[in-house]
């Protein structure tokens, strides 16, 4: 039996700019504290490899401190052999990083610059394909059909997106889906999607092991992986520290209120868009509950422009039941609902009449 | 709409009993009830029945509940024009609303159905403050949420305006809109200018996006550039590692290597074509020496030959040259002795014609001479005539200008002797006797007045003296007089006149001098414009040359010339033949000269071919061994040419070999260059490179971009505020000014009668802001309405009030009047008028007054309906 641990798009080093600083802080510390939480999933599951399928970094020239950090993290871990493929962030060509990786790096770490078959044990062999530039355009794997490795058992570690599926990061999709049976392979690892994803039984990505953005609901995993030359056994392990939770709250029933995540809020990252839509009364209440729950995230944003603004007579009574208060929301309102005013107007009229309704709503 | 009957169920001090009021009349009707009875519940109820939807739990309709609790039930009759119609709600609990057709009880809306019926009924519906006047005097359209709110507003219901103020809040928004306006512009100003550009955090938020955009594009540069060092690092790197393989290095070598062997074997066999070259240039040159040995001596037998013919025809040719030339010579003398007469003719003829054209010259400078010299006589004649005119010009100075000093000299004399005669005393003495008077040796004539000045002494003979004196102020005239002749004695002096007529007379000689010098300048200016000098050096010259000038007569100068002019014809046609004998003459002395040259050329070939040619017996001889020799040597030549062409032929390409060799050279070293070169370049790369790495700049600008994003974001979604808030803003103060522009000046037209009835040329004065009467003038002075007593600021607001009614009662709404204890401030004399102006108001619409002052309000007349209180 032979066991490792799959995984890849740490893009350590991300710098996560848009975000506050104490988030930018925590979020690049969990990505670097995922290699020790990959290295303590290996020794959990007696796994001796932790094979790292690309981006391990997210530019071709980070700084030297981010690349000293996972030769510190790695080499710490120095019962874990660890092998690292290039990414598309990362690629072979990315000559100063992988120079400056090379040279510092502890016995136990091996960038795989060059498509040369790699001996993990005396009969299991990687077949590594990193990419040389971001967007190589082909099938770097296709040597993998060829490559001669004897009586071993097989594993190929590539990045990129297979035909017939996007790219993370919209590049063109190169990698043959049917690769681990063309070229005799027992698990191919894949990187380069950030959410688990398995595309065979023998064919996976891992997924990144912190997320870094909304864009996949499950949490963060790496993959056990365990040949006994018989078949693979693939078993996510969870290592996400930080939660990315994109919650869409539609009210088009006779929601009066909205539902928040309650646990590990300061672990949590939160974009809420809330549609449908709601009388002034509640959407009042929405933004006070939402304006009251976010400090506790760690960082929380909301979106309410989908949040259509329906009122009726007594809505807008609430405004004035007459005169010029009562008009001017009358104009506003059917400015809103004008459909031969452009998107932009409508939308105007729609927050300038919100606006209306709270500071009537302030007396 | 109007009133019939109120009805109220358990509503605050009616817990548990039942209030009713009806019988309401069309104009006024007076519910007139002592204090505490209810009558402001009454008004609550009614408030609340047409104001309040029957679900509500307001603050308003929570107040008419009664501290026993339970369900607020209020009712009303009206009347529209569809008939009479009874609104009921139960409030707080079993809420519910109804309208009940009373013609036959039917429920024609219920609930939700009912709120639109009354909203309908109320004329909210149109775009107007539907319930204005139902306002409470002291209401202000908000409702009190705290105990300072309340004490506010019951200082605002002692303050009577206020009911004016209700009723034009609800017009205008009131001051919820000002709140509203005010939490605007406080969220505006924090975003936007007064001229709608960004400002404070807006603003700022846009210069860090700029910087941050400026910042981007610079890291991108600087990554563009790093990401150029890489690349070409790659490249050098890989160009080095093929450059320095050991098998590149090895073949590099043995390139060399080959090549340079290659040139010495070239180098060698060079040599070799070297040689055969030579070798066969000497062939070559003894080859030409004995061909041109035997070209020589065969030419010298050709040449010894052509000899003796043109020896030949030389002497023929001089022979006849020299006949020629003795015939052409003859020809020349004759024509040369032909021109020499024509030339003599010509000169005579000229020397003929010369000699008239001078005596025709002499003559006419005589001629000229007479004429000049008469000229001069005329002149000189003139000139004495000018000097005399000029002496006697100079010697007179009765000048014009001095005759004109002389004239005025007189006229002063004159002016002044008329002053002193005027003045003067005289004495005449009238003689009868022999004796005579006398002044001295003077005797006076008879009857001649005697001009007295100063003392004057007179002998009387016989009678002794007489002494008269005259008064000073005649003496003054006379010295005035006497110094005037002094002065005109004087001017006459200048010219040597002693009177006046005479100066005249010197003055006119003097003129006609002045005449006759001008004449005579005029006639020398003909005569000799330039002076006699010209006049004279022009006769010495005609003298001298009329010296020889005879007076025999001239010949005809034209037939001198004709003969002059066929001379020279003649001549000239002499002159071209002997010319043309001349050039043939030359000609013919030229072809003897070349025929006499021939000859002696063709004696020297001849002499030279037979040298050449040697002795005529061993000719042969001599051809035939130079024939032998040429053969042999042409012979040897073309072999050596072979062997030559042979050898060049199997020769490598010295130039090439030499070129390769070069190259290999050129390879090894530039190898060498360029690996060292590209170590430089390396260096240099990776020290940029990890410069730039080391400061992570890929980091960083990611970090700008992610922040730039946010603060994109940021900064849209402040744009879109502040446009939502300009909407606002644009839409409130738009429905403001609609609902002011709307009502402000028609209230006003229906507020001047009314106003008269109170007041005689009364007017009111409002404030553009509030549309609150702020002022009112009587009597031409105008008053501050917070200076008016109470009672007048009372009426005021009725008024006002009432105009609204009026208003909206023109516009076909009518809409009942309810007065809560109304003009409490208010005198009997003005109550009386302000009877009048409701009572006038109420020919056309519904008045309902709540009063608890019975007996004042006794003269208002009008309805008194009845009120009923029961348990339910």
């Amino acid at each position: 039996m032979f066991r490792f641990i799959h995984s890849s798009d740490l893009h350590l080093g991300k710098p996560f700019g848009r975000y506050p600083e104490d988030v930018r802080v925590r979020l690049r510390q969990a990505r670097m504290a995922s290699l020790e939480v990959l290295a303590e999933r290996a020794r959990a599951s007696g796994a001796g490899h932790v094979l790292l399928a690309g981006d391990t970094f997210d530019q071709m020239t980070p700084a030297p401190k981010v690349i000293r950090d996972a030769l510190n993290a790695t080499g710490a871990a120095s019962d874990i052999t660890w092998l690292v493929l290039p990414g598309n962030h990362d690629h072979a060509n990315a000559t100063e990083l992988w120079r400056t990786f090379t040279k510092d790096a502890p016995p136990n770490v091996t960038a795989l610059l060059t498509p040369e078959p790699v001996a993990l044990s005396e009969d299991v062999t990687l077949l590594p394909a990193p990419p040389t530039e971001r967007h190589p355009g082909r099938d770097l794997t296709e040597w993998f059909n060829d490559a001669a490795t004897g009586e071993a058992l097989r594993i190929g570690l590539a990045h990129g997106s297979i035909r017939g599926f996007s790219s993370e990061d919209g590049g063109a999709s190169v990698l043959s889906a049917d690769r681990a049976r063309e070229a005799g392979l027992a698990y191919l690892g894949l990187g380069d999607w950030h959410g688990q994803l398995k595309i065979s039984e023998t064919t996976w990505y891992s997924g990144a092991p912190e997320a870094d953005s909304f864009k996949h609901d499950a949490a963060a995993t790496a993959l056990l992986v365990e040949l006994d030359g018989q078949g693979v056994r693939v078993t996510p392990q969870p290592t996400a520290a930080l939660n990315w939770r994109a919650l869409e709250i539609d009210l088009t029933g006779e929601e009066t209120e909205i539902s928040l995540p309650q646990d590990a809020r300061s672990d949590t990252l939160m974009s809420l868009t809330v549609t449908g839509h709601a009388g002034p009364t509640l959407r009042r209440k929405v933004e006070a509950d939402i304006a009251q729950a976010s400090p506790d995230f760690l960082w929380a944003e909301a979106t309410l422009d989908a949040l259509r603004l329906i009122h009726d007579t007594s809505d807008l009574d609430q405004i004035d039941r007459h005169g010029a208060l009562r008009a001017a929301a009358d104009v506003l309102a059917a400015e809103a609902e004008d459909t031969s005013r452009t998107p932009e107007e409508r939308t105007t009229a729609r927050t300038a009449l919100s606006y209306l309704f709270s500071y009537v709503g302030e007396d | 709409m109007r009133l019939r009957a109120l009805h109220l169920g358990n509503v605050r001090k009616f817990a548990g009993k039942k209030a009713s009021v009806t019988g309401i009349g069309d104009g006024i009707t007076v519910v007139s009830e002592a204090n505490e009875f209810g009558k402001s519940t009454f008004f609550d109820a009614l408030h609340a029945l047409f104001f309040e939807k029957y679900s509500s739990a307001a603050k308003t309709v929570k107040s008419l509940q009664p501290y026993a609790k339970g369900a607020v039930e209020v009712a009303a009759e009206i009347e529209t024009d569809e008939g009479r119609f009874r609104v009921e709600k139960t409030f707080l609990q079993r809420k519910s609303a109804r309208v009940l057709r009373m013609s036959d009880g039917a429920v024609i809306a219920q609930d939700d159905g009912a709120e639109r019926w009354i909203s309908t009924a109320l004329g909210s519906d149109k775009n107007g403050p539907a319930g204005l006047l139902w306002v409470r005097q002291g209401a202000i359209g908000l409702d009190p949420d705290t105990r300072d709110e309340t004490v506010k507003q019951l200082e605002t219901r002692r303050d009577l305006l206020s009911s004016v103020s209700g009723e034009i809040d609800a017009m205008t928004g009131g001051r919820r809109m000002d709140r509203v306006m005010k939490r605007v512009a406080e969220e505006l100003k924090t975003l936007v200018t007064a001229t709608g550009k960004p400002t404070g955090e807006w603003r700022a938020l846009n210069g860090e996006i700029a910087q941050m955009e400026a910042e981007l594009s610079e890291l991108d540069a600087q990554i563009d550039k790093l990401s150029t060092a890489l690349d070409a690092r790659k490249q050098a790197e890989n160009l080095l590692a093929q450059l320095d393989q050991p098998d590149a290095r090895a073949a590099r070598a043995a390139g060399l290597a080959q090549a340079e062997g290659a040139l010495e074997e070239a180098k060698a066999h060079a040599g070799r074509v070297a040689a055969a070259e030579q070798a066969h240039k000497l062939a070559q040159i003894e080859a030409q020496t004995a061909r041109g040995r035997l070209d020589e001596f065969l030419a010298a037998l050709e040449r010894l030959a052509s000899a003796h013919s043109a020896m030949e025809a030389s002497r023929g040719a001089l022979e006849e040259v020299a006949s020629q030339t003795a015939q052409k010579e003859a020809a020349f003398e004759v024509a040369k002795a032909a021109a020499d007469g024509s030339t003599a003719a010509v000169t005579e003829a000229r020397g003929v014609l010369d000699a008239a054209r001078k005596q025709a010259a002499a003559q006419a400078a005589k001629a000229r001479a007479k004429g000049l010299e008469k000229q001069l006589q005329q002149v000189d004649e003139v000139e004495k005539k000018r000097d005399a005119a000029r002496a006697r010009i100079a010697a007179s100075a009765a000048t014009p200008k001095w005759l004109a000093a002389v004239e005025e000299a007189q006229n002063a004399v004159a002016a002044q002797t008329a002053a002193v005669n005027a003045q003067a005393a005289t004495l005449a003495v009238t003689y009868s006797g022999a004796a005579r008077v006398t002044q001295g040796s003077e005797v006076l004539s008879d009857g001649v007045p005697v001009m007295l000045s100063g003392s004057t002494d007179f002998e009387l003979p016989g009678i002794g003296s007489l002494r008269v004196d005259v008064p000073d102020g005649g003496r003054e005239a006379a010295d005035a007089l006497s110094a005037r002749k002094a002065r005109l004695a004087e001017v006459l002096a200048k010219a040597e006149a002693q009177t006046l007529a005479e100066a005249r007379d010197l003055a006119a000689a003097r003129a006609q001098w002045v005449q006759k010098l001008q004449t005579a300048e005029a006639v020398l200016q003909t005569l000799a414009p330039q002076g006699t000098a010209p006049l004279r050096a022009e006769k010495a010259a005609a003298d001298l040359a009329g010296a020889g000038a005879d007076d025999a007569p001239l010949p005809a100068q034209d037939a001198l010339e004709a003969a002059l002019t066929k001379a020279q014809a003649e001549d000239a046609e002499a002159q071209a033949v002997l010319a043309r004998a001349s050039a043939s003459h030359a000609a013919a002395r030229e072809a003897a000269i070349h025929s006499q040259a021939a000859a002696q050329a063709a004696q020297t070939a001849l002499e030279a071919a037979q040298a050449k040619a040697g002795h005529t017996e061993t000719r042969d001889a001599t051809k035939a061994d130079l024939i032998r020799t040429d053969a042999q040597a042409q012979e040897n030549a073309s072999a050596k040419a072979e062997a030559l062409e042979n050898m060049r032929a199997q020769a490598p390409d010295l130039g090439t070999a030499q070129a390769e060799c070069t190259r290999a050279q050129n390879a090894v070293t530039a190898a060498e260059g360029q690996l060292q070169k590209l170590q430089l370049r390396i260096a240099a790369l990776s020290a940029e490179i990890h410069a730039q790495s080391e400061a992570g700049i890929e980091e960083t600008r990611d970090t700008l971009s992610g922040r730039l994003d946010a603060a994109r974001a940021k900064e849209a979604r402040l744009a879109n505020k502040a446009a939502a808030l300009l909407r606002l803003r644009a839409a409130l103060e738009a429905e403001r000014s609609a609902a002011r522009d709307t009502y402000f000046g028609p209230v006003q037209r229906e507020l001047a009668p009314l106003l008269s009835i109170l007041y005689d040329e009364a007017g009111l004065q409002f404030d553009t802001d509030s549309l609150l009467p702020s002022g009112l003038t009587r009597a031409q002075t105008e008053e501050r309405l917070d200076d008016l007593s109470g009672g007048t600021q009372e009426q005021i607001a009725i008024l006002t009030r009432l105009a609204f009614a009026r208003l909206f009662q023109g516009q076909g709404r009518h809409m009942p009047i309810v007065l809560d204890d109304a003009l409490v401030y208010s005198d009997d004399a003005r109550i009386v008028k302000m009877f009048t102006a409701l009572t006038r108001v109420a020919q056309e619409q519904q008045i309902l007054v709540f009063t608890c002052r019975t007996m004042a309000f006794l003269e208002l007349g009008g309805t008194r309906p009845e009120v009923d209180i029961h348990d339910l």
